[in-house]
């Protein structure tokens, strides 16, 4: 569902470039993990999926359409396809955990009634039935990276981006957040996770796509991290 | 698209809600800019009143020799009133002049008593002669010293007004002057300060159109919120200072006679400019007050958001 192809990236004023010669596939349902030092191309690779980057040279499929072909008017009608999680969470401050989850559905035009039908859903699956009407600044990082994913969620995208979601979580949140991208995948949405943690790529056991210097060094179907 | 509306109309109130301090220091400077060019408004206004004034009252008085009577009075005074320039020639009769004398002097002892022996009246005709404009004077008075009955004429006191007229009318015209000059640099300080809170303003919120943009919000959806928060501000800001400004000016009217911001016009102008102009178009003040409150709202809100969409 999504395909790189002869992608590279060069970001302006500078002259080394980020990614080199990228060729490589995802499919339907798969959970990637993409592994790498810092700095090895990770998250270019990823903003290219969400459209926030686009390669210098090469395409950026998802199914059949470019994405680094997009127009800025069709941008958002793609974003609402592709759920994404940070490191950093992302959240709305002045919002509480209901109307953070909420905005999603508002922004993709869907009703009030599927508005109040979904999100009480979803925020239940993460696990924060009792802590909807909590602000950001409430939350345990653990906590606010489950609202993050709640509000990926929320639209039922096919592929959820995750950028270092555990990257500033202790290891018990880590493992919560694992379990629900493991439990994601399983009911059909794929995912593309980004980390450099060991022992989470490792207990994990999926597709490894390791990353040195913008270049792809390794694709293990059932990898282990190596680095 | 109306519910997405709806939407960003709540949003919006919920920014204001969450950051009432930015809110009010961001209608404070409307409030302010507003409020200064109003003062300045209605400050030229009023010396268009002062200068429309001095104008009704400055005229030319011709007097004629006490032997031209009535007929031939009459007939110089249409041929005065033909003159382009002439608005209007005011006549007053030998009689109507003794009468309007005898009533000035009456406590002067002496003069009444002195104007009885004579018993005859001493005074001719006077003609006053109105200009369209009052800058026509000094022609019109060079016309009526050229035209045939010049020698009807005993005298015409133009010489003697001359300096005061042409004085008054380039006083008046350099204060408007400078009255132009400050109203617009002090609007513009008062737009530019406008102009940088709602940045600050855009400023705090930029992580979070960032986010909204990630989620797929569109530039639509992302800037909409910033536009009611700039019509609810200019809303806001046009109803305090339209309060304001008509406080002020009464306060002024009550207060001075030479109000310090409003350099040449007495506060009698600005009283008449209140009760004439202010009242008779309250409907078009409030509603220009509106717009241009929503004015500087909006486009603030736009040219400072727009920065943050390109991503
Ligand atoms: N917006 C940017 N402008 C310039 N250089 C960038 C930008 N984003 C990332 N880089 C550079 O690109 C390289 C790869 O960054 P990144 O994709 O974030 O790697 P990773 O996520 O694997 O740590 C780094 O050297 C980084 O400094
Ligand atoms: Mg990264």
């Amino acid at each position: 569902m999504i395909k790189y192809h002869k992608v590279s990236k060069v970001y302006s004023r500078q002259d080394k470039a980020v990614l080199k010669d990228i060729n490589l596939e995802i499919q339907e349902r798969e959970f990637v993990t993409l592994v790498g030092y810092s700095g090895a191309g990770k998250s270019t690779l990823l903003k290219m999926i969400y459209a926030e980057e686009r390669p210098t040279s090469g395409d950026v499929y998802f199914y059949k359409t470019k994405i680094n072909k997009l127009s800025r008017r069709k941008l958002p009608k793609h974003r609402q396809q592709i759920g994404t999680v940070f490191q950093d969470y992302k959240l709305l401050p002045q919002k509480n955990v209901w109307q953070n989850v909420a905005f999603a559905m508002e922004v993709a035009g869907k009703s009030e009634e599927e508005i109040a039908e979904d999100v009480p859903q979803i925020i239940d699956i993460v696990g924060l039935k009792n802590k909807s009407h909590k602000y950001p600044e409430e939350l345990s990082g653990g906590e606010q990276q489950k609202v993050a994913l709640a509000r990926a969620l929320v639209n039922r995208p096919k592929i959820l981006v995750a950028d270092e979601p555990t990257g500033n979580l202790d290891p018990i949140s880590t493992w919560e957040i694992m379990q629900l991208l493991l439990k994601i995948n399983e009911y059909g949405t794929t995912v593309v996770l980004a980390t450099h943690d060991k022992d989470v790529v490792n207990r994990i056991a999926r597709r490894v796509i390791s990353m040195d210097k913008g270049k792809i060094i390794k694709d293990d179907a059932h990898g282990r991290y190596c680095i | 698209m109306w519910l997405q509306i709806k939407r960003t109309i709540k949003f919006a109130i919920n920014n204001i809600a969450h950051n009432y301090w930015l809110a009010i220091a961001t209608i404070g400077s409307i409030a302010i800019a507003l409020f200064i060019i109003n003062v300045q408004i209605a400050n030229l206004m009023a010396n268009n009143l002062l200068l429309e004034d001095i104008q009704n009252k400055v005229n030319i008085s011709v007097y004629l020799k006490p032997e031209v009577n009535d007929e031939a009075g009459r007939e110089i005074a249409r041929k005065i009133e033909s003159y382009p320039e002439v608005e209007k020639v005011n006549y007053v009769s030998k009689e109507e002049a003794f009468e309007k004398f005898k009533k000035d002097t009456a406590n002067n002892q002496v003069l009444q008593e002195a104007l009885d022996e004579v018993g005859d009246n001493p005074l001719g005709i006077t003609l006053n002669v109105k200009a369209r404009n009052s800058e026509d004077y000094p022609k019109i008075n060079e016309k009526i010293k050229q035209d045939t009955f010049q020698d009807k004429i005993e005298s015409i006191n133009y010489e003697e007004y001359k300096g005061i007229i042409s004085n008054l009318n380039e006083e008046i015209r350099s204060s408007q002057k400078i009255t132009i000059i400050l109203a617009v640099i002090l609007s513009l300080i008062a737009v530019l300060i406008t102009f940088s809170t709602i940045t600050i303003t855009i400023y705090t919120h930029r992580k979070e159109i960032e986010i909204m943009k990630l989620v797929g919000g569109s530039n639509f959806f992302v800037s909409a919120p910033f536009v009611w928060e700039g019509i609810i501000y200019g809303v806001i800001a046009a109803v305090i200072s339209t309060a304001a400004s008509y406080g002020y000016l009464q306060y002024i009217i009550k207060n001075s006679s030479d109000g310090s911001l409003l350099s040449l016009s007495s506060a009698r102008f600005i009283k008449q400019f209140l009760e004439t102009y202010l009242i008779r178009n309250w409907a078009i003040i409030i509603l220009s007050q509106l717009l241009a409150g929503i004015f500087l709202g909006v486009t603030s809100s736009l040219i400072s958001i727009r920065k943050y969409l390109k991503i």
